[in-house]
């Protein structure tokens, strides 16, 4: 049994560092270790009404060491990015010239253009530089508008965390597991639907005829999202096939199974960091777009078509729940695993399709997640406590629950913005998480028998 | 490949100051996980109390640095208050839930911008460790002299810490020792073999884990403070989610429930992390690859290390969840 768990873990590992490792080569050339991102925004918004902090190219940059030596020159890309690698962890002045802007921007006052980095300041190896050009857009909303605005933003993050929510909370109500690693298997959708938008294989350029796809071997999103998904259920399937079934079966402990995903969230992170690199990066297509100003709130076409298959989505996912005789077994082996036996439930099968169902629906939310935001190599590990604290909100292990509660939190979490620092905003939901705990612990859809 | 140099690095990982204060964090991990089977996901955030609470105490509040030793003491007891009042009476998974959740708030809060007047925002606070080092030199060991013989060469600086620091984990790895022998100690144990006769005995079992809870909190702290005296500098990103679960494959690699596991596991991390990286290192000075196809780079040596760290605690935990030494009885809570 050991030694057949060890191939299978073996060919698990092989068949995701294969796909991903081919695909996403790394592409630029940094030598040293240490490196400067400088990075040329333009936070005003231009007269067509694009959004904010378009990236500034074309833009000269000079890094000086702190004797003036020059380390290097260069310009910024097409996003506005200019990476430079320099020795070592010191001080260094990096300097823009305004002449190479484009005509009619300006800096910012508060970054002017010279910068000092100071050795302090390399918290991680890469230290960003950002300037701004153009007027900050600070105009100043009525309250019902930034709260409406806030609102339809908190809507869109609910739905995408009710979305992943579901298998998190299909999987501890089947296995008792709760899956420490589940914020990678969204992550891994939307590098997935990354490597086939932006980065191409090029071997599937042969079915460049079929539309929608490239020569290069890119995929439009319109392929790319579906085949992500696909792929999500996969890894979920595999990961019950080559991991938790078998470890089910030897009757392995749920903490030392819980301790297991932990291990599994470290690697898969750091695979993720080491093949896609720590930068955010957007999808090929629809990146960006001009928002459609409908009184109160502002929504690109985009997040507005984002916002209405997810939940279309999350329909079709609850009605199959309702309705389906899977969708019944599923609920009945996540009441209760024992009596769903004893009824003559195949509870292996049943925990196979909420692996399968959990994989898809947490890389659909990381492929709307990345459309909708960007892609990183920690997308989803950075939702996941959001994830906890909507499953614990909506009861441990209720489908039914995730889903409302997911959508609670992502609607509290930007609606809260308006009071608490934007980067503070996921507070409130620890808050939230704390208060179910100590005054409904079982949260608002589970049962009081499953807790204690 | 300069072996030497491998050599000589790794045996300073294993005795050097990052296994100092993995061993006392993860020997109160230990007390929380081994001894009384709690989820405590968020032991980065007890160190992060000790290092502020120095930080804080030195820069800002301006008095001796030696309060922030009580100020850190006493911001983890309520982080461990906070964590324990809503989880404790609840089962397991709550706890690692709410945990992980405090731990990843405290930090985002010490990094924020809003409170960079008290916790100095993403760069963290310097300069705080001055008294503590000319401690050491009041002792005789002066911070710029060289110490010690090849391939144990310290500066004065680095030995100071390194004595104040394994005395310390000679002194919480006896008293956690002492205390598991303890009547209190076999309570907690009993806690984690079976929590309903416990409670049974008419034992107040939400008192004993809020007490274990809190002493591997303390304990915690404390190595955090070490962290950031020898560093001289707190900074928010370094007690992330990632730390936790590194001391955790440092306690699972020495083994549950055993003091010698905490200690012996995170030199063992130590030395095999800088044995790795050594080495890698010296392998990916050009980078490795098969055709176009690029495996490895000098950039991604760190990485590949993390993987290797997780990938360890995937194979401990399919074949020796007690650990390398630990004691497969004493994984009593697991259902065994």
């Amino acid at each position: 049994m050991q030694s057949s768990l060890v191939v299978r873990l073996l060919i698990l590992a092989t068949a995701i560092f294969s796909v991903l490792g081919f695909a996403l080569s790394p592409a630029q050339a940094e030598d040293s270790e240490y490196a400067l991102r400088i990075q040329v925004k333009d936070q005003g918004r231009s007269a067509d009404g694009k959004t904010d902090n378009q990236p500034v190219p074309g833009v000269e940059v000079t890094v000086t060491d702190s004797t003036g030596l020059v380390i290097e020159t260069g310009v910024t890309d097409s996003e506005g990015i200019l990476i430079i690698s320099v020795p070592s962890r010191a001080d260094y002045t990096v300097s823009l010239n305004e002449e190479t802007l484009p005509s009619a921007e300006k800096l910012d006052a508060k970054t002017p253009a010279v910068q000092k980095v100071l050795t302090d300041s390399f918290v991680t190896k890469t230290k960003v530089v950002t300037y701004f050009t153009g007027e900050s857009q600070n105009v100043s909303q009525s309250g019902f508008e930034r709260v409406a605005q806030r609102f339809s933003d908190g809507i869109r993050l609910g739905l995408i965390l009710a979305m992943c929510s579901v298998g998190l909370s299909l999987i501890f109500g089947t296995t008792g597991l709760t899956n420490f690693a589940h914020g990678e298997m969204v992550t891994f959708g939307g590098v997935m639907a990354f490597v086939f938008n932006v980065t191409g294989l090029t071997f599937l350029g042969f079915l460049s005829f079929i539309p929608g796809i490239r020569d290069d071997g890119t995929f439009h999103i319109f392929w790319a999202a579906p085949i992500g998904i696909i792929l999500g259920g996969g890894f979920g399937w595999a990961l019950n096939k080559g991991i938790f079934g078998p470890l089910r079966r030897r009757g392995v402990g749920l903490v030392t199974q819980m301790v297991l995903t932990v291990g599994l969230s470290i690697a898969l992170r750091n695979f993720f960091l080491s093949r896609f690199e720590g930068r955010t990066r957007p999808f090929a297509d629809f990146s960006l777009q001009k928002a459609w100003d409908l009184g109160p709130i502002n929504i690109t076409p985009r997040d507005f078509v984002v916002s209405v298959l997810c939940l279309i989505i999350l329909i079709v996912t609850a009605l199959g729940l309702r309705f389906t005789r899977l969708g019944k077994a599923t609920r009945a082996v996540s009441d209760n695993p024992d009596l769903a036996s004893a009824t003559g439930i195949d509870s292996e099968k049943v925990i196979r399709l909420v692996w399968i169902l959990g994989g898809c629906l947490a890389a659909a939310g990381g492929i709307f997640r990345g459309l909708d935001e960007q892609v990183s190599f920690d997308m989803g590990g950075r939702l996941l406590f959001l994830l906890f604290a909507g499953i614990t909100l909506g009861g441990l292990g209720s489908a039914f629950g995730a889903l409302v509660g997911g959508f609670v939190i992502g609607i509290l979490v930007e609606v809260s913005s308006l009071v608490v620092p934007t980067e503070l905003k996921t507070a409130p939901a620890l808050l939230i998480l704390i208060l179910v705990l100590l005054l409904r612990p079982q949260g608002i859809l589970g049962r009081a028998q499953r807790v204690g | 490949m300069d072996w030497n140099l491998i050599f000589e690095n790794t045996l300073k990982g294993i005795i050097g100051i990052n296994a100092v204060y993995f061993a006392i964090a993860a020997l109160g991990l230990n007390v929380q996980f081994g001894y009384t089977g709690l989820l405590n996901f968020g032991q980065a955030g007890f160190m992060a109390c000790g290092a502020y609470g120095l930080g804080m105490t030195a820069h800002y509040f301006d008095i001796s640095f030696w309060w922030g030793i009580p100020i850190g003491i006493l911001f983890s007891v309520l982080l461990g208050l906070l964590m324990g009042i809503p989880t404790l009476r609840l089962r397991a998974d709550y706890l690692a839930i709410v945990t992980i959740a405090s731990a990843e708030i405290i930090r985002l809060v010490v990094r924020s911008v809003k409170f960079k007047t008290y916790f100095g925002g993403s760069d963290g606070i310097n300069g705080f460790s001055d008294s503590f080092r000319s401690l050491g030199n009041d002792f005789g060991i002066q911070e710029a002299d060289q110490y010690g013989f090849w391939p144990f060469k310290f500066t004065g600086r680095e030995l100071w810490t390194l004595i104040i620091g394994w005395l310390l984990v000679a002194l919480f790895g006896f008293v956690v020792y002492k205390l598991m022998k303890s009547p209190w100690g076999r309570v907690l144990k009993a806690i984690r073999e079976d929590e309903d006769a416990v409670k049974s005995l008419g034992k107040n079992v939400y008192s004993y884990k809020m007490q274990s809870l809190i002493l591997g909190g303390v304990i915690g702290t404390v190595s955090g403070m070490i962290f950031a005296l020898d560093r001289g500098s707190v900074q928010p990103d370094n007690y992330s989610r990632d730390l936790t679960f590194y001391i955790l494959t440092a306690l699972v690699l020495g083994g549950v429930a055993k003091v010698s596991g905490s200690i012996v596991g995170s030199m063992m991390f130590w030395g095999l992390f800088t044995f790795m990286d050594n080495f890698l290192r010296q392998v990916a000075k050009d980078p490795v690859s098969i055709g176009n196809f690029t495996i490895m780079k000098s950039t991604q040596v760190g990485q590949l290390n993390f993987i290797l760290i997780g990938i360890t605690l995937i194979l401990l935990m399919v074949f020796r969840p007690q650990g390398v030494f630990g004691n497969r009885q004493e994984m009593a809570f697991d259902g065994h």
